[in-house]
């Protein structure tokens, strides 16, 4: 046994190409991509950390001391509200929070009770939950002062008591739509797994058609008739595009089955457990979320897929077909699965929208044109600009493809 | 009719590949600065009827110039011709004029035997008619009826071999070209292989055959071309090149002929 293990990995230490893609990848490459993510996520962060919020305030003049808090606060900028309508404000992005003192409401100092403050906002992404955590470091500071003020004073009621632990408590008003909130982790989920499902389904044809072909000798074969390398390598990539399209689509799809089809047991046994509950407002879990899901999104999400399909088909046929042997193709394709897959975690960390910019970057912009049309905050203008340089892009790499198919050196190489 | 003339192909080495020949001895007269050139001068002809055998050591060029031939490799300089047609500028008329076969040539492991040949009929552009009529005939011919319907990676060596034969003459082409074809097959099989290359001489066919087992060239071919080095070393009857040594004999003759008597590494 021993002789053959020596053997074994004399051989393994002596392909070149198996060290590269096992040993240096993981232990050099990769770590250098993850470092370089990492640093990405932490600039993401501070800039998040730094961004500038606009805070309005509405009957404050009751809490004396609590605008200054903020206005004195780096990175706070107080505007003034031009309307009562709060909604459209922060929706309009005039106004990030606005803080409405109710009528009544005093320095708990003063009143010796819990006062409540309603705070109008709209937190739907995670860089939304670093703004508010940053309007809550405010709050909590105020909330010290008050404590202070409290301290002095001992004759102490049930209110005497709430007030000191928390003499304001923020109610909150999240104009985000519980679509806008279940997106917001359901969108990602959604493109890591079709677009992992993408990469994934164009391997194994890729593999099959390029170097299996080159391995079993067919390929030899199919460029001795008279059809063009041009029209054969089109084909090839059009079976390539199927396979990974399909595999995407039909898991698309019975995904959205199996939702419907647990939400549906879900509504039917809360029904079950609260007959009085038939109002047709209880939730239906997922299937309220689908339904709010128009049928253009969905088709938007199919869409979306085929240009970046299209990217990966032809750079996996290109690999296969250039690979010598079936071995060192499945060397270039981790790779290429890892590779390909950095954009989609950068397009999750904490910041990142689809903009004009994004909207170019590849496999990153499709990522987060799937997360906002699941959120169903998305610009269809983005789109049109992320659909054609994603189309661009693979255009050029099909051609790219079709090139490196008619080299005599790929075809023959050995 | 198949005409050479001065063919030559010339294989630039990538960077990495020059890189590691640099201030090594060269072993091999045709590697050049950054350049291999794997044929380098090689003329010979074949006519209508006739079985030409294409002789040479290991990595002596003759692969390289049946793939030019082929049109699956583009050559550096000289001339092909079939038929007149020049194989360069006319690739496609050369592709449906063109049967191949080698022991590297394969069929598609998931298709039945008469799938793969009807599939390769109709990439000549054949009618479904054509494919049929032809592939009862070059069946029947072959022997091939109890396993048409079997998947290829069912199939034994022997019965690969007879349906790769299939393939490659669905067409009716006018030039065969045989690249070892028997090898590793045996004597059973490579006896039908042989019997149909056999049975077109005196056809239409002009059959360039390949290989290093000199008693099938004995057998079959009318003409021999030695290829040595990339180069022609002789292009002739086969009775003339047997009789260039003493001895008479086939095995003899190439053995004087070829310079590097040991394996290119």
């Amino acid at each position: 046994m021993w002789l053959v293990y020596k053997k074994e990995l004399l051989e393994i230490l002596r392909d070149k190409k198996t060290l590269i893609f096992s040993i240096l990848l993981p232990t050099l490459i990769f770590p250098v991509l993850f470092f370089a993510i990492g640093k990405f996520t932490a600039s993401k962060t501070e800039e998040a950390e730094n961004k500038e919020i606009k805070v309005a305030f509405v009957n404050s003049i009751t809490l004396p001391g609590f605008e200054d808090l903020f206005t004195r606060e780096k990175g706070f900028i107080k505007v003034e509200l031009e309307s009562d309508d709060y909604k459209a404000a922060i929706l309009d992005k005039k106004v990030d929070y606005i803080f409405h003192v109710p009528a009544g409401v005093s320095l708990p100092a003063e009143s010796r009770k819990q006062e409540v403050l309603k705070v109008y906002s709209k937190e739907s992404t995670r860089l939304d939950n670093i703004l508010g955590k940053r309007v809550d470091d405010v709050v909590d500071a105020f909330n010290n002062t008050q404590r202070m003020e409290l301290g002095r004073n001992f004759d102490l009621t049930t209110d005497n008591v709430k007030a000191f632990n928390k003499p304001i408590l923020i109610e909150e008003n999240n104009f985000a739509s519980q679509r806008e909130k279940t997106g917001e982790f359901a969108g990602p989920l959604l493109a890591y797994l079709l677009i992992a499902l993408a990469v994934s389904g164009a391997m194994y044809p890729a593999l099959e058609l390029g170097v299996g072909e080159k391995e079993r000798g067919t390929l030899e074969t199919l460029l001795l008739t008279p059809m063009s390398k041009g029209q054969i390598v089109m084909a090839k990539f059009g079976v390539i595009f199927t396979a990974s399209f399909f595999t995407v689509v039909v898991t698309l799809l019975s995904y959205l089955f199996w939702v419907w089809i647990f939400s549906f047991f879900a509504m039917d046994s809360s029904v079950a457990a609260d007959p009085d509950s038939l109002t047709g407002k209880q939730s239906g879990g997922g299937l309220d979320f689908l339904s709010n899901i128009s049928s253009l999104d969905l088709l938007l999400v199919a869409v979306l897929l085929v240009p970046l399909t299209s990217i990966f088909a032809s750079i996996m046929l290109s690999a296969s077909i250039y690979a010598k042997n079936m071995k060192e193709a499945q060397a270039y394709m981790s790779p290429i699965f890892m590779i390909g897959f950095m954009p989609v975690i950068v397009a999750f960390v904490p910041g990142m929208e689809l903009n004009v910019k994004t909207a170019m970057i590849p496999v990153t912009n499709v990522a987060l044109a799937m997360k906002d049309l699941i959120k169903g905050t998305v610009d269809y203008g983005l789109i049109t600009i992320l659909l054609i340089s994603t189309a661009v892009l693979a255009g050029g790499l099909l051609y790219w493809t079709t090139v490196f198919f008619k080299k005599e050196k790929v075809l023959f190489r050995s | 009719m198949i005409e050479i003339k001065d063919l030559a192909k010339t294989f630039a080495y990538d960077k990495k590949e020059a890189k590691k020949k640099k201030g090594k001895t060269v072993s091999d007269p045709r590697e050049g600065e950054g350049v291999f050139h794997a044929v380098k001068n090689v003329s010979f002809s074949c006519n209508a009827g006739e079985v030409l055998g294409l002789l040479g050591p290991n990595g002596a060029g003759k692969t390289t110039t049946l793939r030019m031939l082929s049109t699956a490799l583009e050559p550096t300089a000289g001339q092909i011709l079939i038929n007149g047609h020049d194989v360069t500028k006319e690739p496609r008329y050369a592709q449906k004029q063109i049967g191949f076969l080698s022991g590297k040539t394969g069929l598609y492991h998931r298709l039945s035997v008469r799938e793969n040949v009807a599939y390769f009929g109709r990439m000549h552009g054949l009618s479904r008619q054509q494919i049929d009529e032809r592939i009862e005939k070059i069946f029947t011919m072959l022997d091939m009826h109890s396993f048409a319907g079997k998947r290829a990676d069912d199939l034994s060596t022997g019965m690969m071999q007879r349906a790769s034969i299939a393939r490659a003459v669905i067409h009716e082409p006018k030039v065969l070209v045989f690249d070892e074809p028997t090898t590793g097959l045996d004597v059973i099989s490579a006896k039908t292989v042989l019997d149909f290359i056999q049975s077109y001489k005196g056809s239409e066919m002009s059959v360039i055959f390949s290989t290093h087992h000199l008693h099938e060239v004995e057998k079959l071919c009318d003409r021999v071309c030695l290829i040595d080095l990339g180069e022609t070393k002789f292009f002739g009857p086969t009775d003339e090149f047997a009789a260039s040594t003493a001895s008479g004999s086939l095995y003899d003759a190439f053995l004087a002929s070829v310079n590097n008597k040991k394996e290119v590494a």
